[in-house]
């Protein structure tokens, strides 16, 4: 699993979103994708899951470009953001049927139920989405990428949401799927939580990458930046 | 077959996203029963004129009515914000055009099996005999209204005034299916020369297999962000 | 260079607008004063040396925004989206008029102001159909997704016209009334040469101002797009 992005330029009306991003990333990469609000974030990861298409530049995964009409490119992607993943007046099980059976991978029933259970939401099984707190349906959402194990999985600020447990398990979900050769791409303001999972991180800044580097042990660099870049998260 | 399944599935959740709101299609029999009571106070159809007028009036409210359910048609995924969770999901965009436009379907002949003999019970109308290829005919021109409406739907998804543009861009371009079904319709009930029914009818199956197809096609830009 | 070329454009435009006019009194001469009246409908008839080229324009401008749609949707250059909306513009205003013209004429000569005759009401038709692109792109908020679903809408009007022309001939041949004009009956059976010449004329010069204000409307779109291009990229 591989992605390359060459010169990626994003343009809404007159302002620059991204600006010349280079940026390529490998077989189990974390990466944590830190930037202030409006630093793009947004932008770069809906452009890595072919939500929106660049306005210059180009992105491949696996060596073939990101077009229009590429599905089975597609099928490796999933983007997990605190909302709009489920529909509120399907029922938790009916979600995980239907976005699983969308994306061809049927399931039987006991395996969304095991998938239900494993997330803490089997008691509420066959209760409407609508029902759920924002947190339960942020854990729907993680189930529901369980079942369609993506090999590029993007994170918008999952960590607003979620209570301990929900953090828990989200994160030990992520760390099977790097560990199984996916690559995850993880936006957020929680930095030090983050810190503790990724194998690299980058800062955004004004559209740009200001900061791309491995993870290491002291990570000076890192901590430098950081104050510069973001004293407000500090 | 992929597209085939998948088209399948998108239906399966309109439906019975439908069936649990029951929104759409109890404001949809409500409207057109309101409207054949503004169409008897506002028309006056003699006896004789009858056949003449009432494919009409009766192919009106259907529009209207039918309109009504495509400005609601991505109402669940707007609500829910999910066209981005469906946009992901690796399939072929036109299933999701396809799936709609079932629906559409789907509703609008479900009102029409309960409006057709409303319309001949309160105008008077004895056309019970001839009911099947009247709606043979009626069915066609709702293909024809649901393969452009659903297009025309996503196109005005992001627009404003969305209600009213939809209308705008979409009732000109239907004329072709408008004349087609009330012409073919005049001429079941006898006000019509009987030749011309067999190419109104190929001219309606034209416009709906051209239309389907272009949207099919076409759907893959009108729906992206 | 940027300079002289842009100022050899506007020339090139002048003269086209220059011929434009030529061509439109010229045809006008002919039709209203050279060429013989009608044999059945006399003076009347005349009007048929304005009204076909301006449908035939209009037609035109309708192919024009269906061959920009379609380049834009495949390729995404923002100069077959400006080559769409200018030709929709200009479409818009050739309709209008030739509907106004037929208006205009049709009152002291056939006592009504609108009749429902075929050609007249394609006409109205195709006016409804570019004024509705035209608002689907003022209203659409963003403006590449607007650009994506004017070119929609063109490129599904396109394919609609054929049938609409075909719906609305056969819904008139049934409802034609003994009218004065006999509008569907075709130009050429009316055979005589300096009929055929004033239309070929009027044509033509149509066409000329047809595409003399395209150009125009052209330079005021690559203008616009030009400022978008500076503001965005800077002056680099």
């Amino acid at each position: 699993m591989g992605v390359v992005l060459r010169r990626v330029s994003k343009a809404y009306g007159f302002l620059w979103a991204l600006r010349d991003v280079n940026l390529t990333l490998s077989h189990g990469d974390f990466v944590a994708l830190l930037g202030p609000n409006g630093a793009g974030k947004t932008t770069l990861l809906r452009l890595l899951c072919a939500l929106h298409y660049p306005t210059s530049g180009e992105i491949e995964i696996d060596g073939e470009p990101l077009d229009r009409g590429k599905i089975h490119l597609r099928s490796a992607i999933g983007f997990l953001s605190p909302d709009g993943q489920i529909y509120d007046k399907l029922t938790a099980r009916e979600n995980l049927r239907f976005f699983t059976s969308l994306s061809g991978k049927e399931m039987k029933s006991a395996e969304i139920s095991a998938a239900l259970d494993q997330v803490g939401l089997g008691p509420w099984s066959d209760v409407y989405a609508s029902s759920l707190s924002h947190g339960m349906k942020c854990r729907l959402a993680i189930a529901k990428w369980s079942l369609l194990k993506p090999r590029f999985f993007l994170l918008d600020e999952p960590y607003g949401v979620l209570d301990g447990p929900g953090v828990d398990l989200l994160e030990s979900f992520l760390k099977n799927l790097c560990h199984g050769g996916a690559i995850v791409v993880i936006a957020t303001h929680n930095v030090h939580r983050v810190l503790g999972l990724c194998t690299r991180a980058l800062i955004l800044q004004g559209g740009g990458i200001i900061f791309d580097e491995p993870r290491r042990e002291p990570w000076k660099s890192f901590h430098e930046a950081f104050a510069n870049f973001l004293p407000s998260e500090a | 077959m992929g597209t085939l399944k998948q088209t399948y599935w998108l239906l399966w959740k309109d439906v019975l996203l439908e069936i649990r709101r029951r929104e759409t299609l109890l404001s949809m029999f409500f409207f057109g029963t309101v409207l054949l009571f503004l169409f008897h106070f506002s028309f006056e159809i003699p006896r004789e004129q009858t056949a003449r007028m009432a494919p009409g009036l009766l192919w009106l409210a259907f529009i209207f009515t039918g309109t009504l359910a495509l400005t609601q048609l991505f109402q669940g995924e707007k609500e829910s914000r999910c066209l981005d969770a469906l946009l992901l999901c690796p399939m072929d965009r036109g299933a999701l055009y396809l799936a709609k436009v079932f629906f559409n379907l789907i509703m609008m002949v479900v009102v029409e099996v309960v409006i057709f003999p409303l319309f001949g019970v309160l105008f008077n109308l004895d056309f019970w005999r001839l009911l099947p290829s009247l709606f043979f005919v009626v069915l066609l021109g709702t293909i024809g209204f649901c393969v452009l409406g659903t297009l025309f739907s996503a196109l005005t998804l992001r627009a404003r005034a969305k209600e009213l543009l939809l209308p705008l861009i979409l009732f000109p371009l239907m004329i072709p299916a408008i004349l087609g079904t009330v012409r073919a319709m005049q001429i079941l009930l006898g006000a019509g020369p009987g030749q011309e029914f067999y190419p109104w009818l190929r001219l309606l199956i034209g416009f709906d297999v051209i239309f389907m197809t272009a949207g099919f096609l076409i759907f893959e830009w009108v729906i992206e962000e | 260079m940027e300079a002289t070329a842009q100022t050899s454009k506007g020339k090139s435009a002048r003269i086209l607008g220059w011929l434009a006019v030529i061509a439109i009194l010229l045809g006008l001469y002919v039709g209203l004063i050279f060429a013989p009246p009608d044999k059945f409908q006399g003076q009347l008839q005349r009007i048929m040396y304005l009204h076909i080229p301006s449908i035939l324009t209009a037609y035109l401008a309708f192919f024009i925004v269906f061959v920009g749609s379609c380049l834009y949707l495949w390729k995404g250059e923002p100069r077959d989206d400006i080559l769409a909306h200018s030709a929709a513009e200009v479409g818009v205003l050739f309709t209008a008029l030739t509907i106004l013209e037929g208006s205009i004429w049709g009152r002291p000569t056939w006592g009504v102001w609108w009749t429902w005759d075929a050609r007249l009401t394609l006409t109205a038709i195709l006016l409804l159909i570019f004024v509705g692109y035209l608002m689907l792109r003022a209203l659409t908020e963003d403006e590449s997704r607007a650009a994506v679903s004017g070119a929609v809408l063109g490129i599904i009007g396109f394919f609609d016209i054929p049938l609409i022309h075909m719906s609305v001939k056969w819904f008139r041949t049934l409802h034609q009334q003994a009218s004065i004009l006999q509008p569907d009956k075709a130009p050429w059976e009316n055979v005589a040469p300096p009929m055929l010449a004033a239309l070929g004329i009027n044509f033509v010069g149509f066409v000329l101002l047809f595409f003399y204000l395209l150009s125009l409307r052209l330079r005021l779109g690559e203008t616009t797009q030009e400022i978008k291009r500076l503001k965005l990229y800077g002056r680099s």
